[in-house]
């Protein structure tokens, strides 16, 4: 099984990360390649884009949670959307989703940051 | 239980990632022929990747090739993996560690906890050299009839 990586702009000096196929301990590494290549301080959101992933494994997970502290650290946001149920699953397991922010959906993302906007918007 | 020998399946491999996929190929065709359900199948990949990745990581200090055997079982309600490997005595069950949630799940234990959480047992024995991790999932058939 492979893994395709699309990464493509977003909003905002922000980044989708579309993930294809398996995230395992074989595509990990490449995951992580093409990340610490893209994603950086200067990028304002990162969004991994689960739609089409069907198989995630730990070592998977770690590049993920890898990616968090990275847009943590630099007071980025860090977004997961149309995760399937059995991606869900595998971080149920492991009680990760506490403080992620997880949307079924691009639209109850699209409110999220909307949402976040007008609060910016608003404080100025 | 004794199993019907008939259930049991085997599969040699080599300790390197890329032989996963002929794991993963050996667990579709035996998941397809015996009536065992996709989630639960769900659950058995990731069983599988996770047991085999810690054995790459952790049975052998060495760079040389050797050998791991995955053997599949069932029952009529029960599918048993054991996974046996020649590398230095490596109990997962204790050595994997425990997962920390608070330490960002970067490493160790992530793994076993996964399969701990989509089993029903797990057992560890050191027999003659060889490390025998045992995994028993019980499951419902598919399309079952009345009897």
């Amino acid at each position: 099984m492979s893994l395709k990586i699309a990464i493509t702009p977003e909003k905002n000096n922000g980044k989708r990360i579309s993930i294809t196929g398996s995230l395992d301990s074989n595509t990990a590494p490449e995951l992580q390649t093409r990340i610490d290549a893209e994603i950086n301080g200067s990028v304002s959101t990162t969004i991994i884009d689960f739609r089409n992933l069907d198989f995630l494994s730990s070592a998977g997970l770690r590049v993920i949670f890898k990616t968090k502290k990275v847009m943590d650290n630099c007071n980025g946001k860090f977004l997961l959307v149309n995760l399937q149920p059995q991606i869900k699953k595998v971080f149920e397991i492991i009680k990760a989703l506490d403080g992620m922010n997880v949307f079924k959906d691009q639209e109850e993302m699209d409110d999220y940051l909307t949402a976040m906007q007008n609060k910016v918007k608003e404080a100025e | 239980m004794i199993s019907r020998p008939l259930n049991r399946q085997t599969l040699i491999v080599q300790n390197k990632i890329s032989d996963r996929d002929k794991l993963h190929e050996f667990l579709i065709e035996y998941v397809e022929s015996h009536d065992i359900p996709g989630d639960t199948y769900n659950d058995l990949r990731l069983v599988i990747e996770e047991a085999f990745t810690n054995i790459i990581n952790h049975a052998y200090t060495d760079n040389k090739s050797h050998t791991v055997t995955v053997e599949l079982n069932n029952t009529e309600s029960a599918i048993v993996i054991t996974f046996t490997d020649t590398g230095i005595e490596f109990d997962p069950l204790t050595d994997c560690g425990e997962l920390d949630e608070k330490a960002d799940h970067g490493e160790g234990g992530m793994g076993m906890h996964i399969i701990k959480s989509l089993t029903d047992s797990q057992e560890y024995h050191r027999i003659n050299q060889h490390n025998v991790f045992t995994v028993t999932k019980l499951y419902t058939k598919k399309n079952r009839t009345p009897e």
